[in-house]
């Protein structure tokens, strides 16, 4: 059989990059199933081959309790800044409101380092009460989301959604109803998929997390770094934790795939 | 049902561009009107000006002879057909169909009535159920014309709704729209640049060229009696003929062009003694040329045949008129016409269907109206 050189290259160079990504994953999953000795054997060995790691965590860390943390955060964050910014990329986009200046301003505070916000951040909260407090390290989140997620939603008000509107209008909708009734549900699939980021966003966010939460409010981010002790990294049972923290992810990214592609808008205009 | 108004309406973006320029126009209850005219000449912000899309930056547009300039689009109870349906495509037909409806409050039987009648006389009974993307162009165009229809508003305004419908679903919706309005009789203003839409729909048309109107009149009318060169050139295809030209002599007042002299019949020549010996240009219809003469009122006129177009119901000869190097007309000749090209003919020009037209102007020289 002839050879398809075609098809076959790039499907080497993929599998060199799906490698490339899914052998540290691999890795971490066998680290997380055998213990400290095993994990630091080269060439790796099997071994033996056992769930302590995750029973450990549950015993000896707060895993539950980070993982709580992170869920809540992260939810809320979410919560509070998906409408927040589908409002706020609407007004971009159908009145530009504030003009390019403030369009340019949301892009802008993306690009200063987070770290450059904490310490502002921090001394707010200390005087406010907010530190270690979930509603603080929530609120910190949103500076992160909001102007992502707004600056992302904006195309999917542009074009198609405006004539549609109109038609609404039309119709007899008032502006909040076309907003609500036609505009939001069009743009439907790009809301989802900002508010599965956001909530990605959040989940991993580790600077903010270190610095404004404390003993009762730390995220999984921070539980994880905490397992780098004095006495060295506890790398199976940190192995485990981090398979765990990764389950979230692994549940929304079809969920993600499915609503980025915007199947739904088609067929709405000609 | 509902008479539209349009008072000295002008709009303007920004501070400079002006779109639409001091247009005034009454359009009857009942009537179908057609605005007609090249891309950009302002028939559509016109037409969202009185749909309430746009602000109307100067000037009173009255509906049922209520002033509608600060009215909110979904208080004119006036319904819009776009161009490119703008079908709510999270919404099946049927929801699509009651939107309207469901807004101003009807009650759920009295929807799932409406909705059944006109699925049913628009034929789209079947795809209650579908959503937008599960429609072909024609089945989209039917639901946005049913979205409009079920809410039985004052006036349908039509955005160019057939330009994106293959050749014949276009020609078969034609029929339609002229059947509907028969049917409903409401109000309809249908923008178009097409001109066989425009002649053969509407009981007036409004031709507009740089955001103002240029004429206003029954198709048959405005047809046979352009104000100017631009309407000349712009109704029907192929349009009339123009041609640069000069009125010469002063008892018979021929049109020369070229080579070419035309004898004005007696009847228009009191109108045309003014311009005796000024240069003129001469507008020509295609199908005022005929191979044999007519009885007292044609003229023969020697062409130079370019080429010719075989559209099966007829011929459109490309020539020179007056002979090789004369300016290049259009003519339009019987199905089984021949003719080769560099070949000498001898057409007859109907007199009685002569326009002349101010070459510096462009308007027509008034002279008594053809009925």
């Amino acid at each position: 059989m002839r050879v398809r050189w075609g098809s076959f290259i790039p499907h080497l160079i993929l599998s060199a990059f799906s490698l490339a990504i899914l052998l540290p994953l691999v890795w971490i999953v066998r680290v997380s199933l055998t213990d400290k000795l095993t994990a630091y054997k080269i060439p790796p060995e099997i071994g033996h081959v056992g769930i302590e790691n995750y029973i450990e965590i549950f015993s000896a860390y707060p895993f539950e309790r980070w993982f709580l943390n992170s869920l809540f955060v992260a939810l809320a964050s979410t919560a509070i800044s998906l409408p927040l910014a589908t409002a706020m990329a609407y007004a971009f986009a159908r009145f530009n409101t504030g003009g390019i200046f403030l369009r340019l301003g949301v892009l802008a505070s993306q690009m200063l380092p987070p770290i450059i916000l904490v310490l502002p951040l921090f001394t707010l909260f200390f005087t406010t009460g907010l530190m270690q407090t979930h509603l603080g390290l929530i609120l910190a989140h949103l500076t992160i989301s909001l102007p992502f997620l707004a600056w992302m939603l904006v195309s999917f008000f542009e074009g198609d959604s405006a004539s549609l509107e109109e038609a609404a209008r039309i119709d007899g909708a008032t502006r909040w109803q076309a907003f609500i009734l036609i505009a939001v549900p069009v743009a439907a699939p790009g809301i989802l998929a900002a508010g599965l980021l956001g909530f990605i966003l959040s989940w991993n966010e580790f600077l903010f997390a270190l610095v404004l939460s404390g003993a009762d409010t730390q995220t999984l981010p921070v539980g994880l770094a905490s397992m780098e002790t004095h006495a060295g990294v506890e790398i199976a049972p940190l192995a485990a934790a981090t398979v765990l923290s990764l389950l979230p992810v692994f549940v929304l990214l079809p969920f993600l795939r499915k609503y980025l592609i915007k199947g739904l808008s088609l067929g709405a205009l000609k | 049902m509902a008479g539209i108004d349009l008072k000295n309406v002008t709009k303007i973006y920004g501070n400079a561009v002006v779109a639409v320029d001091d247009v005034s126009l009454e359009i009857k209850d009942g009537e179908f009107m057609i605005f007609l005219g090249p891309s950009g000449c302002g028939k559509s912000t016109t037409l969202r000006m009185i749909g309430g899309l746009e602000s109307i930056s100067k000037g009173d547009l009255l509906i049922d002879g209520r002033r509608m300039n600060d009215v909110d689009p979904a208080q004119r109870d006036i319904a819009i057909v776009f161009q490119n349906y703008a079908l709510y495509p999270h919404m099946t037909v049927a929801g699509n169909l009651g939107f309207g409806l469901k807004l101003r409050g009807v009650d759920r039987g009295e929807i799932d009535r409406r909705i059944r009648a006109i699925s049913e006389m628009l034929d789209i009974g079947p795809l209650l159920e579908r959503k937008p993307a599960q429609l072909s162009g024609g089945q989209r165009q039917r639901v946005a014309l049913g979205r409009a229809l079920v809410r039985e508003p004052k006036a349908f305004l039509l955005d160019e709704p057939l330009s994106n419908l293959d050749a014949k679903l276009r020609a078969a919706m034609r029929t339609e729209l002229i059947k509907l309005h028969q049917k409903v009789g409401t109000t309809i203003i249908h923008v178009t640049h097409d001109q066989i839409e425009a002649m053969t729909m509407g009981q007036r048309i409004c031709i507009m060229k740089d955001g103002r109107i240029v004429q206003v009149g029954a198709p048959l009318d405005v047809y046979r009696n352009p104000v100017n060169t631009f309407v000349a050139g712009f109704l029907a295809s192929p349009p009339m003929n123009l041609v640069p030209g000069r009125l010469d002599g002063q008892i018979g007042l021929d049109a020369v062009t070229g080579l070419a002299a035309l004898p004005i019949p007696e009847a228009l020549r009191p109108g045309y003694a003014s311009h005796a010996e000024k240069s003129v240009t001469v507008g020509l219809r295609p199908e005022d040329f005929h191979l044999l003469p007519l009885a007292g009122r044609s003229a023969p006129v020697s062409v130079t045949a370019v080429a010719i177009e075989l559209l099966g119901p007829e011929v459109i000869l490309v020539a020179e008129l007056g002979g090789t190097g004369g300016p290049e007309i259009q003519a339009r000749m019987p199905r089984d016409f021949l003719a080769r090209p560099g070949e000498t003919l001898t057409l007859h020009y109907d007199l009685t269907q002569i326009h002349l037209f101010d070459p510096a102007t462009g308007n027509v020289l008034v002279r008594p109206r053809i009925a």
